[in-house]
C-alpha cells in the first residue's frame, strides 16, 4: 500500500486586494475585492512506504502548502489525499500518531526549557509509557549525537544543534512517515551533513518513509531516491535522482585564480568563459560533452594555480531548464 | 486516562515554563501592591465621606478583601486571546495542530499552567498588603468557596478569550475585542466597584451576565461565604460554561476549515 496517495489536490487562497492610498483603503472597506491564489493545482502523486522522496521547487511553489494539507492542518479546496490510509484533514489526530513533522522555519521545542522536557512531554502526548520514552530518547540521543545537548535550555543551542533536536523529537513516537519541510534551512555545511546522516540512518534502520521539501539540491542528492519538482503548484518533473543528475546536473561552474596575470584571449575548447579578470577566470562547461580532467589539465597548464572553486549551478537554474523543456515539448506536441 | 495524562503534562510543562524566569513572575505580581494601596485610600475616603461603616452590607474591611480577590483574578488572567490570534496570524498554529491532541484542550491546559503561579503570587502579595491595611483575612470557608468558584472563572475566561482569539480567523486585529471584554469585566463583573454598591436594577442585570459569575461571585463568597450564594454562583457559571463552551467548539470547527497558514 502506498503511504501517500494524492489525487488532483488543490488549494486556493483568498487574499484581500487593496488599491494604494487612502481612497483605496476606503473603497476596500465597503467593497472588498479578493484575489485568489492557486497555491496547489490539481497535484497528483504517490509515495511508497519507506520511500525517500524529495519535493523541490522555488519559494512559493506550493511545497509547504502541500505538506500542510498532508498533515491535516489545511483543508484542501479540491481533490483528495490519503496518508497511511487516513484522510488527513478529517482524521488529523489519528494520523498524527503515525507521522512526524518538522517545519524548519518554526521551532516546536519549548524555547526556554531544556529539550529533554519537550521530549518527555511528547512522550505523554503520543501516549507512550515512560520507560519506553526514556529508552527511545537514549537511542535518539546517540543517533543524533545530542547527549550533551538535552539538558541545555533550547534558546542556548546553536541552530544546527537545535535542528538535530527538532528532527529527533519528531521521531520519538516511531512514526512510519516523516514529513520534513525545509529541515536544513539556514544551516552550515557541517550541520547539514550531520542532519542528513542521521535522517538517512533512521530511514534505513526503521524503514521510515521521508518526504522532504527543500530548495537545496544537496539535500536531495544526500537523502532522496526520487524527486518531484513543482513550480506554481504543479509537477514539472518527476524522476529518480540519479536520472535528474545525469540529465540536468551536468553543468559545472569553475572559478580559478592564478599567481600571474591572465591573458585576455584565454580559452579552452568546449568551455564557456563567463568572465576574465586580472588574475581569475570564471567558466562553465557540460561534463557530458567536455571531460572534467581535460578542463582541469588545461587550467593547470595555463599558469600557476592559486585557488579553485567548483560548484553546481543553482537549483533554480536547473528548474528553469526543466521548465523550459517541459514547455518546448508542450509546444511541439 | 491516557488522554487526561496528556493534557496534564501540557499543563505541567507550561507551569515549569512559567517558572523559567522567577524574577519576571514576581515583578509582575508586585503590581498588586500599589493597586491595593490606591483602592484603600479611595474607599477609606468614600466610607468617611458617607459617614457610615457599612454600605449595602459591605464594610471597608470586606471591600478591601473583596478587591484583593478581584484583583488576583484579573491580574492572573493569561494572554490567551493574543497568543491564539498570533498563532493564527503567524502560522505557528501549524505546530499545535500537528500533534494528536485537541487544539482547544491544549490551549486550555496551556492557559491553566500560565495562570496558577500568577494567581498564587498575586494573592500572596495582595493578602500581605491588605492584611497590613485592614486586618487578617476572612474565615477559611471563604477561602474554600472562592477557590472552588475561581476554577469556574478560569474556564469561563478561557471560553471568552479563546473565542476572541479565534476571531483572528476573520478579523486582522483582535485587540479591540479584548479591550471591550476587559471593560465589561471591570464594570459588570464587579472588578472596580463591588456589585453590592450598585442600584438593585443594575445588580440584577449584571448578575445575569457571565462577568459577574467570574469576578463578583468568587470575591463576594470570599468575604461573605454563604451556601445560597455559592450554589447560585456555581449554577450561573455552569450555565455560561455550557453556552460559551458550545459556541467555542462550534466556532473552532467552522474556523479551522478556513484556516490559511501564513508563511513558509
Amino acid at each position: 500500500m502506498p503511504s501517500i496517495e494524492v489525487n488532483h489536490l488543490q488549494k486556493t487562497f483568498q487574499t484581500k486586494r487593496k488599491a494604494a492610498g487612502l481612497r483605496g483603503s476606503v473603497r476596500a472597506l465597503f467593497k472588498p475585492e479578493y484575489n485568489s491564489i492557486e497555491a496547489v493545482r490539481r497535484l497528483s502523486f504517490q509515495m511508497e512506504a519507506g520511500e525517500l522522496l524529495g519535493f523541490i521547487g522555488p519559494n512559493g511553489a506550493g511545497k509547504s502548502t502541500t505538506i500542510k494539507m498532508l498533515t491535516g492542518i489545511l483543508h484542501p479546496s479540491g481533490g483528495d489525499a490519503k496518508v497511511l490510509g487516513f484522510v488527513p484533514w478529517k482524521e488529523r489526530q489519528k494520523l498524527a500518531y503515525h507521522i512526524g513533522t518538522v517545519f524548519g522555519q518554526r521551532p516546536q521545542l519549548w524555547y526556554h526549557l531544556p529539550a529533554i522536557d519537550t521530549f518527555l512531554l511528547f512522550g505523554k502526548i503520543y501516549e507512550m509509557d515512560d520507560r519506553e520514552t526514556k529508552k527511545r530518547i537514549a537511542f535518539l540521543a546517540e543517533a543524533f549525537e545530542m547527549q550533551d545537548l538535552l539538558e541545555t535550555p533550547v534558546r542556548k543551542l546553536s541552530l544546527g544543534q537545535r535542528m538535530r533536536c527538532e528532527v529527533a523529537a519528531s521521531l520519538l513516537h516511531r512514526p512510519k512517515l516523516l514529513l520534513l519541510d525545509e529541515p536544513s534551512i539556514g544551516l552550515d555545511v557541517v550541520a547539514k551533513q550531520h542532519i542528513r546522516d542521521a535522517i538517512r540512518r533512521m530511514a534505513q534502520e526503521e524503514n521510515v518513509g521521508v518526504l522532504l521539501t527543500s530548495h537545496d539540491a544537496g539535500d536531495l542528492e544526500a537523502l532522496c531516491r526520487r524527486v518531484i519538482i513543482i513550480n506554481h503548484g504543479q509537477i514539472v518533473y518527476e524522476d529518480i535522482v540519479s536520472n535528474l543528475k545525469r540529465k540536468f546536473l551536468t553543468q559545472k561552474m569553475v572559478e580559478v585564480r592564478y599567481a600571474e596575470e591572465v591573458s585576455k584571449d584565454f580559452s579552452i575548447n568546449g568551455v564557456e568563459i563567463l568572465k576574465i579578470g586580472h588574475y581569475g577566470v570564471k567558466l562553465r562547461f557540460d561534463t557530458t560533452k567536455t571531460p572534467v580532467d581535460a578542463v582541469m589539465s588545461h587550467l593547470s597548464e595555463a599558469g600557476e594555480l592559486v585557488d579553485i572553486t567548483v560548484s553546481d549551478p543553482p537549483l533554480e537554474d536547473v528548474i528553469a531548464k526543466i521548465y523550459e523543456q517541459a514547455r518546448e515539448t508542450e509546444l511541439s506536441s | 486516562m491516557k488522554s487526561f495524562k496528556k493534557y496534564w503534562s501540557i499543563f505541567r510543562i507550561t507551569l515549569i515554563n512559567s517558572l523559567a524566569y522567577p524574577g519576571e513572575l514576581i515583578g509582575r505580581s508586585l503590581l498588586i501592591i500599589p493597586f491595593m494601596w490606591i483602592f484603600y485610600q479611595l474607599w477609606k475616603i468614600t466610607f468617611e465621606a458617607a459617614g457610615t461603616v457599612s454600605i449595602n452590607g459591605m464594610t471597608l474591611y470586606s471591600t478591601m478583601w473583596y478587591l484583593m480577590m478581584a484583583e488576583t483574578i484579573e491580574l492572573s488572567r493569561p494572554a490567551l486571546a493574543r497568543t491564539i490570534s498570533e498563532n493564527v496570524k503567524d502560522g505557528s498554529i501549524a505546530y499545535i495542530l500537528n500533534k494528536p491532541y485537541s487544539f482547544l484542550l491544549y490551549q486550555f491546559s496551556n492557559s491553566m499552567g500560565e495562570t496558577i503561579f500568577r494567581a498564587l503570587t498575586n494573592a500572596l502579595f495582595g493578602s500581605v498588603v491588605v492584611w497590613w491595611l485592614v486586618g487578617p483575612p476572612p474565615a477559611p470557608l471563604g477561602w474554600l468557596f472562592a477557590l472552588i468558584t475561581i476554577f469556574g472563572t478560569w474556564v469561563l475566561n478561557y471560553c471568552i478569550t479563546c473565542l476572541i482569539g479565534l476571531s483572528a480567523f476573520l478579523v486582522e486585529d483582535v485587540s479591540p475585542y479584548m479591550w471591550i471584554y476587559q471593560k465589561l469585566v471591570f464594570i459588570l463583573g464587579g472588578f472596580l466597584i463591588p456589585l453590592s454598591f450598585y442600584p438593585p436594577w443594575l445588580q440584577t442585570i449584571a448578575k445575569a451576565l457571565p462577568f459577574a459569575a467570574m469576578v463578583y461571585g468568587p470575591s463576594q463568597l470570599f468575604v461573605t461565604p454563604s451556601l445560597e450564594l455559592f450554589v447560585n454562583v456555581l449554577l450561573m457559571q455552569f450555565i455560561w460554561i455550557v453556552i460559551l463552551g458550545s459556541t467555542l467548539v462550534f466556532s473552532y470547527n467552522r474556523g479551522v476549515t478556513y484556516l490559511t497558514v501564513n508563511g513558509g
